[in-house]
């Protein structure tokens, strides 16, 4: 008889498919390199700096958490914390200081992570996170960082150099009030607002009120240093968070991530549907007449859309949970939009949805196979 | 051609297919040494009546039948018992077999043919389905005559063949339905008018068009399926075959359906037609971790080293070896085990294509609720099933699973899935047990 062999054991399946959670977070870096040159291209070598230094302080205070939890320090290279470090520095104003983001991160991964048992665990969007951090902490540098596109090749900053706004109020220079309405949500949102003003006081025969007001508005209005046509837009050439401006490019990205399987598009497209809809019915200054559009266009919902609402960890994995995640977000962000305090409501509207998943994810079980509904 | 059906979730795992496709299935003469298991199909094992030293022939009864789901045994070979014994199987740790020492592989003791099948009764013919010990040879091994005898009140209406065969590597299905029609479609003809039923379909996916284009020409009903791992599951068939739904919980004949697949149609045309009881069977030995991949048709009983060195033998980089497919199949922890009547596969991997053993944390990408075919989420079972919270685990829907191995396929954080939710079943089967005693 022949002589036999031994084997290691090991359970089935024996193959396995090629993708690895590395893999994917890879591809998510990939996918979010084109919006990077955009960045680059309008708010100039500032904002690479920032980039560099924001994923550099993710990946090394992951590290640092891993170090000290005694956890695999492989983890910290598995590309996770790297996404999350270029995605913080997406949502900050490219004309902050460097340290800026380099706080975000950290704080995004310690607590927003790590804390809560690393990769996978985390009940929200570890950058978001960061970036609400930073809202909270630096309210005034967090809104004041606007820079013009193409500014930089004037040279108005260096390469470690802020917005002359920023450096105002880093001086201690206290009004700056006329810069603040950089980007096109915020322009559009104080204009509503001041020609909702001056129509009332015209309506009430407030003359030299509503003049005022209108003056106020035109001037905010022009300090959009491009128009926000429509191509603008698409391209990036507005003001913004550093790496929200180019629709063209993100979408880009997102295209290379559905390709490779990486991004499912029902959490994407409910969420920019839901928008789109909310936006016509009162994005603008009536009811049934706001520009589906431009409210895409503007703002971070492309960013948030298809890279951040559509973050796996934080989001439903029920198909059903993630067209009503989508759902969800979409409505708290044009309600944020409109109603709330800040221009942009993509980012809170995304962490307070990410607070429901799970019980998103309890209530859209989907029907197992064969299941007959009981008592029914 | 028409659209080929499937179902929902799935995935697409490479076929690897064409490594023995092509290779036409190679009849190995009996070794030297058979080693017979007396537990070939899911059941009670029967109960040898042979003892060392006795005289066996061809077809002879070694093990009687012990119990409803259970079979006879044969004697593969003329021979002489060498011992009556335990050892490894394929399929569990290890069972009885009766060793044979061979003589010679002609003649024997067989049944009486019965040339014209439509002369017999449902009952003779199930009767002699069970005297030859046809069990199901598409992998889960149950009783052939037990499934043919729906309790009373069960009406069956529809017969389905499985051809699908929709592991990754594995052929001789394949080969089977191109190599011998004859015996298939004589089976399925058997089985239909055991079963009283009229209507009759053959499931083949479209991988093989050469096996539907044949099985059209020869007027058989051919229900082309779309390449969807696992579409051969037996649920997923019949919902592709007829838009029927088998309850959670229930067998393929609540919806009036018997799934049957082609190697044990073509096991039924050998017992009634040819008398022969069930001694032989038709399987892949293929993988990167063999020199030449083929089918081959040998005798239970065969040791399977006979069959790796019939494939030329290993390769320098073999890692893992398998009875069965790579999605469901068992790894084995030597090849010194013999063939049973449900070996489809032997499969020895090189170690390129085992998947990586290292396991990650779950990235809640949901990769495995869309493809449970069963519509579970597996990554919730398995984590409840990680805290043995076994009840969270059943209320998730543990026990449907049918571990295809789908969602550990897909996964990429490479969690074992379907050893957490086995785990469970095994659990919460143990707990209802235990209430019960």
């Amino acid at each position: 008889m022949t002589q036999t062999r031994r084997f290691e054991l090991g359970m089935s399946p024996h193959v396995g498919s090629s993708q690895t959670t590395r893999k994917i977070m890879f591809d998510v870096v990939i996918a979010l390199m084109p919006a990077l040159a955009a960045a680059i291209w309008f708010f100039g070598p500032h904002a690479l700096l920032l980039v560099g230094l924001s994923v550099a302080a993710a990946v090394g205070v992951e590290f640092l958490c891993l170090k000290f939890m005694k956890r695999p320090l492989s983890f910290a290279f598995d590309g996770s914390a790297a996404v999350t470090g270029l995605l913080l520095a997406y949502n900050v104003p490219p004309g902050v200081p460097w340290w800026i983001p380099v706080l975000g991160s950290a704080f995004a991964i310690a607590v927003g992570k790590q804390a809560f048992g690393g990769l996978g665990q985390n009940i929200v969007n570890p950058a978001l996170l960061g970036r609400a951090f930073l809202m909270a902490s630096f309210p005034v540098l967090m809104t004041a960082g606007w820079t013009a596109p193409e500014a930089w090749r004037s040279g108005q900053s260096g390469l470690w150099g802020t917005s002359a706004i920023v450096q105002e109020q880093l001086a201690g220079i206290p009004d700056a009030d006329a810069l603040s309405g950089a980007t096109p949500l915020n322009v559009m949102k104080q204009t509503y607002d001041l020609d909702a003003g001056a129509a009332q006081a015209r309506a009430e025969g407030d003359e030299t009120a509503a003049a005022a007001l209108e003056t106020r508005s035109e001037a905010i209005r022009s300090s959009l240093s491009s128009g926000p046509t429509y191509m603008n837009l698409l391209l990036g050439r507005r003001g913004g968070c550093l790496g929200e401006t180019s629709i063209l490019l993100l979408l880009i990205g997102a295209a290379y991530l559905v390709i490779r399987g990486v991004l499912e598009l029902r959490l994407p497209l409910s969420y920019l549907g839901t928008v789109a809809l909310l936006a016509w019915v009162f994005g603008g200054p009536g009811w049934f007449d706001g520009d589906p559009l431009f409210h895409l266009l503007s703002g971070g919902v492309i960013l948030g859309g298809f890279f951040m609402v559509s973050d796996m960890v934080t989001t439903p994995v029920t198909p059903m949970g993630r067209i009503i995640f989508g759902l969800g977000a979409g409505v708290l962000t044009m309600v944020i939009r409109k109603w709330g305090g800040y221009p942009e409501g993509c980012s809170y509207s995304i962490l307070l949805m990410n607070l429901v998943t799970p019980h998103i994810d309890k209530l859209t079980r989907p029907k197992v196979f064969g299941e007959v509904k009981r008592n029914g | 051609m028409i659209r080929p059906r499937t179902f929902s979730g799935g995935t697409h795992p490479p076929g690897h297919k064409d490594l023995s496709s092509g290779k036409s299935i190679v009849r190995l003469p009996a070794p030297e040494v058979v080693r017979v298991p007396l537990c070939q199909h899911l059941g009670a094992p029967s109960r040898p009546i042979v003892a060392k030293g006795d005289r066996v022939v061809r077809g002879q009864e070694i093990g009687a039948q012990n119990g409803y789901i259970s079979l006879p045994t044969h004697s593969p070979v003329n021979g002489v018992v060498l011992a009556v014994e335990s050892g490894p199987m394929p399929h569990k740790r290890s069972g009885p077999l009766v060793v044979i020492q061979t003589e010679s592989e002609e003649g024997g003791q067989v049944f009486e043919q019965w040339t014209d099948f439509g002369c017999h009764s449902p009952a003779e013919l199930i009767e002699r389905i069970k005297l030859a010990g046809v069990c199901g040879m598409g992998g889960a091994s149950f009783p052939t005559y037990v499934k043919l005898s729906p309790p009373p009140g069960k009406k069956i209406d529809t017969l389905i063949i499985n051809g699908v065969e929709c592991e990754p590597y594995l052929t001789a299905d394949h080969r089977l339905m191109l190599e011998n029609p004859g015996d298939v479609i004589l089976g399925m003809e058997i089985l239909a008018h055991v079963l009283g039923v009229g209507k009759c379909r053959i499931g083949i996916e479209v991988n093989k068009p050469d096996a539907i284009e044949l099985f059209l020409s020869r007027g058989v009903d051919v229900l082309p399926l779309k390449v969807r791992y696992p579409q051969g599951a037996e649920k997923h068939l019949i919902d592709a075959a007829t838009g029927r739904e088998v309850p959670a919980g229930g067998l393929p004949m609540d919806v009036g359906v018997v799934v049957q697949n082609v190697g044990t149609a073509a096991a039924v045309a050998a017992a009634v037609r040819d008398g022969l009881p069930s001694l032989r069977r038709v399987m892949t030995v293929t993988g990167g971790g063999v020199v030449s991949p083929g089918n081959f048709e040998a005798c239970v009983g065969t040791p399977f080293t006979d069959l790796i060195e019939a494939a030329g033998g290993y390769t320098g980089d073999v890692s893992r070896l398998v009875s069965g497919g790579p999605m469901m199949g068992i790894a084995l922890l030597t090849d010194g085990v013999p063939v049973t009547k449900g070996t489809s596969g032997i499969l020895a991997l090189s170690a390129s294509e085992v998947r990586d053993a290292a396991e990650g944390p779950c990235i809640r990408c949901g990769k495995c609720v869309d493809s449970c075919p069963m519509q579970l989420t597996p990554s919730m079972i398995a984590t409840a099933a990680q805290y043995e919270n076994w009840k969270a685990a059943e209320q998730l829907g543990a026990l449907n699973c049918m571990a295809c191995g789908t969602c550990s396929y897909v996964c990429p954080a490479g969690r074992y899935l379907v050893h957490y939710i086995k785990r469970a079943q095994d659990a919460i089967r143990a707990a209802v047990a235990g209430k019960e005693a």
